[in-house]
């Protein structure tokens, strides 16, 4: 007689095992043998709707460690009030043993993925341990929760929700800023006006999925020139903001300029910090950001953003034109 | 291969010969009688100010401790049985006194017209598929 040697998943079906002749005869074992025997995993569960096979993997944790002795041990030297927690420990265990010891008749509760093995699916169970209900309380109100479960949850068909407004308008905000940015680097953009981008924001205000039930009455909305130039506002915004363009000039014509491509802007920051870190007074810190901010406002534009400032500092310390000698004070390199 | 499922049967219909003989049920009723020299069994249920009862053949499910007039739960297959009639062979027989029967029914035909519901709107979904 073979021990561990065969895997419990292989194992023929429950319902055969009758057909073998020495499962019902007394086999002359070795004790040996018998105490390595494995334990057959499969539970047949049956619901009233149908049966289905379960694996139940016994933990070997659970098995019995010493003997009865062990298990049948009073804690009478366990002051009062106090935790014992090898004592509760093993309380623990004999108390998960004895919920997946498991007989025929018995109520159970199984969690687990289903599997197809052998042309039948089966549930893995993760987790399984017996119910008690010697009322069948927990019986019945199953079979009264369980027909609402449906109605009310499993038989509804899954529906993609459509994107709520909130969510759809911070995505194609984003996505218009985005799209903008990727048309100033690909094209070396200095300047521009509003009208220059427009276009770009097109394909968005066309894709918007309609944010109107179609149950609901239809309301008069904005028009679809009105979204983009509305969209088309937002976006400059957040790109003056952020400092990515700015206006050098604040006039009826609006022109916008990309601090990254303003070689003027440049040069002016640059020589500002060459010119004031030789006096005496910046010599030794350098130069501080709202210095230089107020320099570039006096010299260049007043409409200079902190913000945009910070990205002109930035890309000329990573061409060493400057240097940072702490935070927020600037000197030549 | 596993056994066929057990599906909730009341006892006035299994003596009306409503199941079919092989299949499996569950059933429940108090312990009236019991003899085990024949392993036999009878469950008693109230319907309709009448009095039903089913007989259970108990030799799968022995030894068991009798109460009689305990409620019980019947779990096996049908058998038309000589001299008996109508008979369920219990594979389990589990003792669940203090049991709402009243709630239990409500419970049962609630789960079948539950499922009278979706094989009918199944059987709808499906008929312009056949010519009647």
């Amino acid at each position: 007689m073979q021990s561990a040697t065969m895997d419990p998943a292989e194992e023929p079906p429950s319902m055969l095992w009758g057909l073998d002749p020495i499962f019902s005869a007394f086999a002359r074992l070795y004790v040996r043998d018998i105490l390595q025997m494995t334990e057959s995993t499969q539970v047949p569960v049956d619901d009233g709707t149908g049966v289905i096979n379960c694996l139940c993997w016994k933990n070997d944790l659970f098995k019995e460690e010493g003997g009865p002795t062990k298990s049948g041990e009073k804690h009478s030297d366990v002051a009062h009030g106090s935790f014992n927690l090898v004592a509760e420990l093993e309380k623990l265990r004999q108390a998960q043993q004895r919920r997946c010891r498991l007989e025929i008749g018995e109520l159970l509760r199984v969690r687990g993925p289903v599997k197809t093995s052998r042309q039948q699916r089966e549930i893995m169970a993760s987790t399984y341990y017996r119910v008690n209900d010697p009322v069948m309380s927990v019986q019945i109100a199953w079979m009264m929760d369980v027909p609402q479960l449906y109605r009310q949850c499993y038989d509804k068909p899954f529906q993609l929700q459509p994107d709520a407004t909130g969510d759809s308008a911070i995505s194609s905000l984003s996505k218009a800023t985005n799209l903008i940015k990727d048309f100033f680097k690909e094209k070396s953009v200095t300047r521009f006006r509003p009208y220059d981008v427009q276009d770009l924001l097109q394909p968005l205000i066309s894709s918007q999925p309609q944010t109107t039930p179609a149950d609901q009455k239809p309301v008069a909305g904005p028009s679809a020139c009105q979204q983009l130039r509305q969209l088309l506002k937002e976006v400059l915004q957040i790109l003056q903001d952020e400092g990515t363009v700015y206006r050098r000039v604040k006039s009826q014509d609006e022109v916008y300029h990309v601090t990254a491509h303003d070689k003027d802007l440049l040069i002016a920051v640059k020589d500002i910090i060459h010119e004031d870190s030789k006096r005496d007074k910046y010599a030794e810190k350098g130069c501080h950001i709202l210095h230089i901010l107020s320099a570039v406002r006096q010299r260049h534009s007043l409409n200079v953003s902190k913000t945009a400032l910070e990205l002109v500092l930035k890309s000329l310390e990573c061409n060493s034109d400057i240097v940072s000698t702490s935070d927020n004070h600037y000197t030549v390199f | 291969m596993l056994p066929a499922a057990a599906v909730f049967h009341f006892p006035w219909e299994i003596n009306s010969g409503a199941v079919q003989e092989g299949e499996s049920v569950r059933t429940f009723g108090r312990l009236a009688c019991y003899d085990p020299e024949v392993s036999e069994a009878t469950l008693s249920a109230q319907h309709a100010s009448k009095e039903h009862h089913v007989v259970i053949h108990t030799m799968f499910v022995e030894p068991f401790n009798p109460i009689i007039g305990a409620q019980y739960i019947v779990l096996g297959e049908i058998e038309n049985a000589k001299g008996v009639g109508v008979m369920v062979r219990a594979r389990v027989l589990n003792c669940v006194d203090g049991v709402n029967t009243a709630l239990l029914q409500k419970a049962i035909n609630e789960q079948r017209s539950f499922f009278r519901e979706r094989d009918h709107k199944q059987s709808d979904a499906a008929q312009p598929a056949h010519a009647t």
